[in-house]
C-alpha cells in the first residue's frame, strides 16, 4: 500500500495528520515517521529557509521504484508507506518530507524507513536552494543522479 | 527540429523562464545538445564557468520522464529536462 505526492506549497501545505490516517492499521504493530525539516545551519552558514525544485513526475516515478523494490531487496512484503515530499519555499524547522511506514513489526519498519530517505537521497530529482540570513542564496551542488 | 529545455534546480539560474529553446540540426544527440547550451552559456553569460560545470555534470530526462544518454538522438521536436545533480529529501 502506497501513497506518494509532491507538495506544491503555493496550492496547499504537508499534513502529518494525512499520514498517521494513511498508515494505521491493526495489521501492523510497528510505525515509524519520518520529518525532514530545515535546519538553521549548514556549514557555517546561517540558513533561513530553503527553496525546494522537483521534476515532479520523476520523482513520483522514483518514489513508486523505491517501493515496489522493496519486496526483493529487503523481503518486506506487508506494509504500507506514504511519502511526501513538498515543492517550494520551507522556513527555518518546517517540514519538507514525510516518510510514514508501518510493517507488522519494528526492526523491519526501521529498516524501511531508512532505506527509503537514502533512496530518495540518491535517486529522486529533487533539488534545494538554500537562503541565508546575509540575503545570498544558492543552489546545493548536489550528487549526479544515478539512473537505475 | 526545436528541442524545449525544462530547467530544474540550479539550472533554472540560465534563463527568466523555466526552459530554453534551442533549434538544431537532424540526427543531433544529447553530447550535441550539450554543447548548443555550452554556447548558449558562452554567449549569454560570458562562458560563465559555474553555469558550464551545472551543464556538464547534468543527466538529461526524455518526455517519457527517463534519463538517457548522451547517445541518445533527437528525431523530432521535443521537451528534454536537464537534470542536475540531486539533493533533495
Amino acid at each position: 500500500m502506497l501513497h506518494t505526492k509532491i507538495i506544491d506549497l503555493t496550492k496547499e501545505s504537508i499534513r502529518p495528520e494525512d499520514a498517521e490516517e494513511f498508515i494505521a492499521s491493526s495489521k501492523f504493530g510497528a510505525s515509524i515517521v519520518f520529518y525532514g525539516t530545515v535546519r538553521e545551519n549548514n556549514e557555517n552558514k546561517k540558513v533561513t529557509g530553503i527553496t525546494y525544485d522537483a521534476h515532479n513526475e520523476m520523482v513520483v516515478k522514483s518514489f513508486k521504484e523505491i517501493y515496489n523494490e522493496v519486496d526483493e531487496k529487503l523481503k518486506i512484503k506487508s506494509k504500507a508507506v506514504f511519502i511526501e515530499h513538498v515543492k517550494g519555499y520551507v522556513g527555518l524547522g518546517e517540514v519538507s518530507i514525510i516518510i510514514a511506514v508501518a510493517c507488522p513489526h519494528r526492526a523491519e519498519a526501521y529498516t524501511l524507513s531508512r532505506y527509503i530517505i537514502e533512496e530518495i537521497k540518491k535517486r529522486s530529482p529533487i533539488w534545494k536552494k538554500e537562503h541565508y540570513q546575509n540575503e545570498e542564496s544558492e543552489w546545493l551542488k548536489g550528487n549526479p543522479i544515478q539512473a537505475n | 527540429m526545436k528541442v524545449k529545455l525544462e530547467l530544474y534546480g540550479a539550472s533554472r539560474d540560465l534563463s527568466k523562464k523555466s526552459f530554453i529553446e534551442f533549434n538544431i540540426e537532424g540526427k543531433s544527440s544529447i553530447k550535441d545538445l550539450k554543447k548548443k547550451i555550452i554556447n548558449y552559456v558562452d554567449s549569454n553569460f560570458k562562458g560563465n564557468n559555474n553555469f558550464k560545470k551545472i551543464v556538464e555534470a547534468s543527466a538529461f530526462c526524455s518526455e517519457d520522464n527517463n534519463i538517457i544518454s548522451d547517445n541518445y538522438i533527437i528525431n523530432k521536436d521535443q521537451k528534454i529536462g536537464i537534470i542536475p545533480p540531486i539533493g533533495g529529501g
